[in-house]
């Protein structure tokens, strides 16, 4: 058998990696799947507590975690999409000028990040002879 | 010297933390010098010692134990591998991994129409909406975001600090059932004496015997057993500060605390949930939180509109 709080240490242990993720990536979507991890930790304390007393109140409180979480997701990917059309990237640092006043920026001095290996261009052949006539088209539908 | 002394003694904690953080450490993505091997040795270590050291069970090896380790495992190597992960798409694939063996928790756990809606719902929908939109902001290449990490180590480190201090009050919490098991069987031996005097020389010293009483109480307040153990504490308090205390309640009071506790033991610290659990999930919902769904009902509403008023590209007019 396996006792309560070996359920609690599993969730506990969900809940700080996705802490950790949140805390350190920087692409929106994979802080936003971090958030998620840690609801995932919750719930599982819940189902566990629930089993534990023998009632369905944390089942239900777990419903209701997944029903805003639903909410939440719809919500967060449509600003995400909006913060990616205005700056064509889902790098979070690009929005710090958001940040509080008194905050230094956050900059990338130390370590470059390696420049990926150029694909070599495909030859442009220039183009020999005459150009045959081409008739014009009258209307474009 | 002594604080630091006492600090070390919880080596079984500290070992896999310390191990799992490093291991964090160096699997966070970087753009140079990441030592994945490394870290994933120390990771997978600090998780094998953490299965070693934290997770107690009766001694049998039963099919639950089997599946609650593989399916914590599974749990805990995905989110490592989500937070580890530089390329997005692979990230919210390791993502629906966790919430598939989270859901094999939630069935160990008597929830089994939890599990089928969390697969739905998340393995599905959600993550189907994220790889969408993954798509949709489609990158060239390793972007800076995606290969670095902010603060790599003050994180880990804090997340690791966190988790030490949840691990702590948990082991203070949650005891070791065997010494409740040898505490009863103490004052059962103590309930076979015959004279007060010998009853009370066996039960040792009094404080330390009714203060530890009072917190198996506490634990179990609000059970059936609970009840009958607070009734056996306040007779056997009763009977210790009598001036005249018979043996006969001395015994009645203890042996109702001993029978409780056995019960208790049983039970294993877990209740019985209603087996039919879809339609008990769906009485409670509608009996006790009807306002609740309600309000859940709304708010998925209001979330729908939300997302649909900022997502929509505006046409602009030519002017």
């Amino acid at each position: 058998m396996i006792p309560l709080s070996s359920y609690l240490i599993v969730g506990a242990i969900l809940f700080v990696l996705g802490m950790i993720g949140f805390l350190t990536r920087r692409n929106m979507i994979l802080m936003f799947l971090c958030a998620e991890m840690m609801l995932q930790g919750v719930a599982i304390n819940l189902v566990a507590f629930a089993r534990h007393h023998g009632n369905l109140h944390g089942q239900v409180f777990t419903l209701f975690i997944i029903t805003v979480a639903a909410c939440e997701a719809a919500l967060a990917l449509a600003l995400i999409l909006m913060l990616y059309r205005t700056k064509k990237s889902l790098d979070v640092s690009l929005w710090q000028e958001l940040r509080e006043p008194g905050q230094e920026a956050i900059l990338d001095l130390d370590e470059p990040v390696p420049e990926l290996p150029r694909e070599e261009p495909l030859p442009h052949l220039t183009p020999s002879g005459i150009a045959p006539p081409q008739k014009r088209e009258d209307s474009y539908v | 010297m002594g604080d630091v002394l006492q600090f070390l003694a919880h080596w079984n904690l500290l070992l896999p933390l310390v191990l799992a953080a490093v291991g964090i450490w160096l699997l966070l993505p970087r753009p140079r010098n990441r030592a994945i091997v490394w870290g994933a040795l120390c990771a997978l270590a600090a998780l094998i010692l953490a299965g070693v050291f934290w997770v107690r069970w009766e001694n049998a090896v039963s099919p639950e134990v089997v599946l609650f380790y593989a399916f914590s495992g599974m749990a805990i190597l995905g989110g490592v591998a989500l937070i580890a992960q530089k390329n997005p798409a692979r990230a919210a694939v390791s993502f629906a991994v966790v919430v598939v063996n989270v859901c094999g928790l939630f069935l160990l756990q008597a929830a089994p129409f939890l599990m089928a809606a969390s697969i739905i719902i998340y393995a599905g929908a959600i993550i189907v909406t994220f790889l969408f939109v993954l798509m949709l902001a489609q990158q060239q290449g390793f972007s800076s975001a995606d290969d670095r990490s902010r603060e790599p180590f003050l994180a880990s480190f804090a997340g690791f600090v966190l988790l030490g201090s949840f691990l702590f009050v948990l082991d203070r919490t949650f005891p070791d059932p065997k010494h409740f098991s040898e505490f009863l069987d103490h004052l059962e031996l103590a309930a076979q004496q015959r004279t007060v005097t010998e009853i009370k020389a066996t039960l040792g010293d009094k404080d330390e015997v009714l203060n530890r009483l009072q917190r198996e109480v506490r634990r179990y307040r609000g059970t059936e057993e609970g009840i009958k153990l607070q009734q056996g504490l306040d007779d056997l308090t009763a009977e210790w500060n009598a001036r005249d205390p018979s043996e006969k309640e001395f015994q009645n009071a203890l042996a109702t605390i001993v029978d409780a506790g056995r019960k208790i033991e049983e039970r294993n610290g877990r209740g019985n949930v209603p087996a039919a659990n879809v339609a008990a999930l769906g009485r409670t919902l509608f009996s006790d939180y009807l306002l609740a769904v309600e309000l859940g009902g709304t708010l998925l509403l209001v979330a729908t509109i939300g997302a649909i008023a900022i997502a929509h590209r505006r046409m602009e007019r030519p002017a």
